[in-house]
């Protein structure tokens, strides 16, 4: 991996997912969220803290053999909404997506209340609603607890 | 619209809200014309945590109204210690009921029972969340002292980050104009954030204060809460806060002619026995409109008014 003119070179990936744009020092918490480890059997870049023309610096994870699931997305739409990701089919970008946190999210993250019905034994998954997006915070749609920015990076 | 369930009073409309007031004003007028109205209709008490005036004034309520009960009051009578899901509880008494009242100390009850409930379930009190039944009776009490509940001053003092039925009575009053609101709890006491949060995007105004002292003579209600042992984490804490707010006839020299005070029950030691005598007491009566609340919340639910 090196650097010039303010580019980034790293081996290009054949398939999988290149996460750009990702805020400075949130790379290697992705790739826990995403559940990559040292046993993850194909090839993983990571750069952290390069330079970047829009964020003036940045981390960048490229994963092969990678396709992220709608939730996945929704999770890093919490840790990094300014980040980028690009689904790679034969070394091309196939598919760019911009991250959105939504509205609305499902079986995501425990409910910061013991007593709630979510974390009990019933056939439902836990579901919030989102308040506010900066700061984060998200409401249990079923003890209407909230669940803070803090608590939140702690469980992610 | 009624609801299918009742497990909050935020979700309901102040029209709801007036048209079971309505209802219990005319059952409480005359018992006697609605003593047949659920004639062969059942309702289950499923009491998860204990009770004394919930359960015994639902129940009373149904009886009254000529329906039959069926239930139980001690959570180790029920499945539930055999591992017995809510969800399936409520399944089953779909069945075996026209009508439940569920207590529990589980919060979030209310959305098992829209997924699960074929009848209409109403909260006898669910963790620290809500207690909706408890806040319309305490409403109707001071409709019928004031004859209104627009433009009071009301006082609501003691444990508002455990007591289920602040969440319920201040949701309730936010449908009303104009109420000069005063909360007063000590710091580790106060109200619970989603609670505030809930309250600002109403855009329902309230002044939080530590001391009762200053702010009494202008209380036209004072509604005092009892501190929630059961629910405290640490029992330190609550011996630290227990007896934090106590009045006594002392306290209520300088009050409004009209000044009432108002409490759930049951009390501690919160309230002094010396109050119970005194003219501004109106606990007790508050607790006897429980009774034709829930006859009125019965009949609606079971579309029988």
């Amino acid at each position: 991996m090196s650097e010039s003119n303010d580019k980034l070179i790293v081996t290009k990936i054949k398939d999988g997912t290149v996460i750009d744009r990702i805020p400075p020092g949130k790379a290697l918490k992705i790739l826990e969220i995403l559940g990559i480890d040292s046993n993850y059997p194909y090839t993983v870049a990571l750069a952290i803290r390069v330079p970047s023309r829009k964020m003036k610096l940045k981390d960048v994870v490229k994963i092969r053999g990678k396709a992220l699931t709608s939730q996945d997305t929704q999770k890093l739409s919490f840790i990094a909404p300014t980040a980028t990701v690009n689904i790679i089919v034969d070394y091309k970008v196939q598919e760019k997506q911009y991250l959105k946190i939504p509205e609305h999210v499902e079986d995501f993250v425990d409910c910061v209340n013991p007593n709630c019905v979510s974390n009990a034994h019933e056939p439902i998954v836990s579901s919030f609603d989102v308040v506010s997006k900066d700061p984060l915070i998200l409401r249990c749609v079923y003890c209407d607890r909230l669940l803070d920015k803090k608590y939140l990076n702690r469980k992610l | 619209m009624i609801p299918k369930h009742l497990f909050s009073t935020r979700t309901i409309s102040k029209d709801f809200v007036e048209q079971i007031f309505s209802l219990a004003s005319k059952i409480e007028a005359n018992p006697d014309q609605f003593a047949d109205k659920c004639k062969g209709k059942i309702l289950a008490s499923l009491f998860f945590e204990p009770s004394t005036r919930t359960r015994l004034s639902f129940e009373s309520a149904m009886l009254r109204l000529g329906g039959q009960i069926l239930g139980f009051t001690d959570a180790k009578v029920s499945s539930t210690v055999k591992g017995e899901s809510i969800a399936d509880t409520l399944r089953m008494i779909n069945h075996y009921s026209d009508i439940a009242v569920i207590r529990h100390y589980i919060e979030g009850v209310g959305e098992i029972a829209k997924k699960f409930a074929s009848i209409p379930v109403i909260s006898g009190g669910t963790g620290s969340q809500e207690h909706p039944t408890q806040a319309l009776l305490d409403l109707y009490s001071i409709k019928k002292e004031f004859k209104g509940i627009d433009n009071l001053s009301i006082g609501v003092m003691g444990d508002l980050l455990y007591g289920r039925t602040i969440p319920s009575l201040l949701f309730a009053l936010a449908k009303y104009d104009n109420i000069d609101l005063h909360l007063i709890a000590p710091p580790a006491l106060k109200l619970r954030k989603n609670v505030a949060l809930r309250l600002k995007e109403n855009g329902f105004k309230f002044n939080t204060e530590e001391n009762l002292k200053d702010i009494i003579p202008d209380l036209d209600v004072l509604y005092m809460t009892r501190i929630q042992k059961e629910r405290f984490p640490d029992p330190v804490d609550y011996e630290r806060l227990k007896g934090v707010y106590q009045i006594s006839t002392e306290d209520i020299k300088n009050v409004k002619d009209r000044f009432i005070i108002l409490h759930p029950l049951p009390r501690v030691d919160e309230i002094d026995y010396a109050i119970d005598k005194t003219k501004h007491s109106r606990y007790f009566e508050q607790a006897h409109n429980g009774v034709w609340i829930r006859m009125a919340l019965i009949l609606k639910y079971l579309g029988l008014d």
